[in-house]
């Protein structure tokens, strides 16, 4: 089972307690445990990492916990990765080198996960 | 629920029976080291900033508060004797609410061989009379509990957080409090603190101390990371993030007020409910901080490390399934794959607290304890960043 966790009924994130593959089905479970619905992904979405549950819009909030963690930079589709590249801060943002450090090394992670499918 | 606790003069309950050594100075520290070997149960507080008391105000301050802490039956103080801070002015304050004290200087007694040797005398005499103490039946709403995570990743958030913030409620709801501290950690949380706080003053309060805390952190042209690159690639993506999943571990209750650590005094929590503190993100240092806020206990979450406490005992929480190890007092990792709930973990975890309340050792306790730092805010930074209140 690839469960996500979607930790607030505001949030339009929900976090992966799985590496999950490029086109798989993500089981979005509520903290109550009750199983709420299932998404598909269009990405590899790394054990951590937060999946988006609708579309968001450039500028929309990025609800997780019930309360705003920050902005969206870019479009993001229903299945995507939400994360530095979409999504930046309202408090302190992480400096842009360190954001394309970060996608880097998540990139690596995506295509290995990808190459291990195969 | 009830605890078999050592009752002090002042009314406050230990659930440990420790004797203290207070080195005022950092060139006794050997000396307090080997007295302490000697004698059962004790622990050295060594103040390692030099022996000056200009501008060491807040560490001297803490000396005299960890010495009034409830898990400390009674104190032996000692120094070098050229330092300017005089041991009779670390145990009269401590004395004053009826717990053996006793001073040594160790020029006064010649020197150190004889200094060690009289210390172990003394000391062993304390440790008789606390030994008297009896152990009587008290409820679970004399606890003061700190609160603090450290080794974080993605299962704190979900996991270990939210079970101690589960733990947190249900100690209140008996009549306990709660204390949580690392204002650099809330950082975008202040909109939840808002709603949380009983009064607008307090709000502020809280406010200002977070900013305090920001401005000695963030100096211009100096790195201080607030989230590394390791916590982004796990898949926090910004701050707010991080600090959210972090304030999951205070719970939900009202926020009555914030202890302040400060040069001039430390507030202490006076009824049920739960507080922020001035305690440090600094694990070592947040254990003095909370002992010296008066807490007898932590619950600490993490990924997976082992933070401990020698005079307030540790009780370390983990959801992370590939590092979790027998350091770890409670298992939260059931509720990463579905099969253990927050509110079953919480359980789990006040059940522990009567437990280590009633004398049971945590997996750690009197094994690989942290140092306990004295650690103070830099009275010249706090001039020079002006922001921070005269503090």
């Amino acid at each position: 089972m690839n469960r996500f966790s979607k930790k607030d009924e505001k949030d339009n994130v929900a976090t992966a307690l799985v590496d999950l593959g490029k086109n798989k089905t993500a089981h979005i479970y509520l903290s109550n445990g009750e199983h709420l619905t299932n998404i598909y992904s269009n990405e590899m979405i790394p054990h951590g990492n937060k999946i988006a549950l609708n579309d968001i819009n450039n500028g929309d909030k990025i609800y997780k916990y019930g309360e705003v963690i920050g902005v969206c930079t870019e479009d993001i589709k229903k299945g995507d990765l939400v994360h530095v590249h979409n999504v930046k801060s309202l408090t302190v943002d992480i400096p842009k080198e360190f954001k394309k450090e970060i996608m880097r090394q998540i990139k690596i992670i995506q295509e290995e996960g990808e190459a291990n499918e195969l | 629920m009830n605890f078999k606790g050592y009752r002090r003069k002042d009314g406050s309950i230990g659930i440990r029976n420790k004797t203290l050594i207070i080195a005022v100075d950092e060139c006794c520290d050997g000396i307090a080291r080997n007295i302490s070997e000697k004698v059962k149960d004790s622990v050295v507080l060594t103040n390692s900033y030099t022996c000056m008391l200009g501008g060491n105000e807040e560490t001297f301050n803490q000396m005299i508060a960890v010495g009034q802490n409830p898990n400390v039956g009674g104190v032996l103080v000692i120094a070098m004797g050229c330092g300017s801070i005089l041991p009779e002015q670390i145990a009269e304050p401590i004395a004053k609410i009826g717990k053996p004290v006793d001073i040594l200087t160790c020029q006064k007694n010649g020197g150190t061989r004889k200094t060690i040797e009289t210390g172990i005398l003394k000391l062993k005499e304390i440790s008789e009379e606390i030994n008297k103490t009896p152990r009587e039946d008290v409820s679970i709403a004399e606890l003061i509990v700190g609160v603090k995570c450290g080794g974080s990743d993605t299962s704190s958030g979900m996991a270990s957080n939210p079970s101690a913030g589960n733990a947190i409620d249900k100690l209140i709801d008996a009549g306990g409090i709660g204390i949580g501290g690392e204002l650099f950690e809330l950082q975008g949380c202040q909109e939840n603190l808002r709603r949380r706080a009983v009064s607008e003053e307090v709000f502020n309060k809280i406010d200002s101390l977070i900013e305090a805390e920001k401005s000695r952190w963030s100096v211009e042209g100096t790195n201080v990371e607030t989230m590394s690159i390791g916590n982004s690639v796990g898949g926090l993506t910004t701050i707010e993030e991080k600090s959210l999943g972090a304030l999951y571990k205070m719970g939900t209750k009202p926020i009555k007020d914030i202890l302040e650590i400060n040069k001039d005094f430390i507030d202490k929590p006076k009824e049920s409910g739960f507080y922020l503190s001035e305690t440090t993100m600094l694990c070592g240092g947040a254990g003095v901080n909370f002992a010296s806020l008066g807490a007898q206990m932590v619950l600490w979450t993490s990924g997976a490390a082992g933070f401990n406490n020698p005079i307030i005992p540790v009780i370390r929480i983990s959801g992370n399934e590939d590092l979790f190890n027998d350091d770890m007092d409670i298992d939260a990792r059931g509720i990463m794959n579905g099969l253990d709930t927050v509110d079953n973990v919480g359980n789990n975890i006040i059940r522990k607290i009567v437990e280590v309340a009633n004398g049971e050792k945590t997996q750690l306790e009197d094994l690989g304890s942290s140092t306990l730092t004295l650690y103070q805010k830099d009275q010249r930074l706090e001039k020079l960043l002006g922001g921070c209140k005269n503090r």
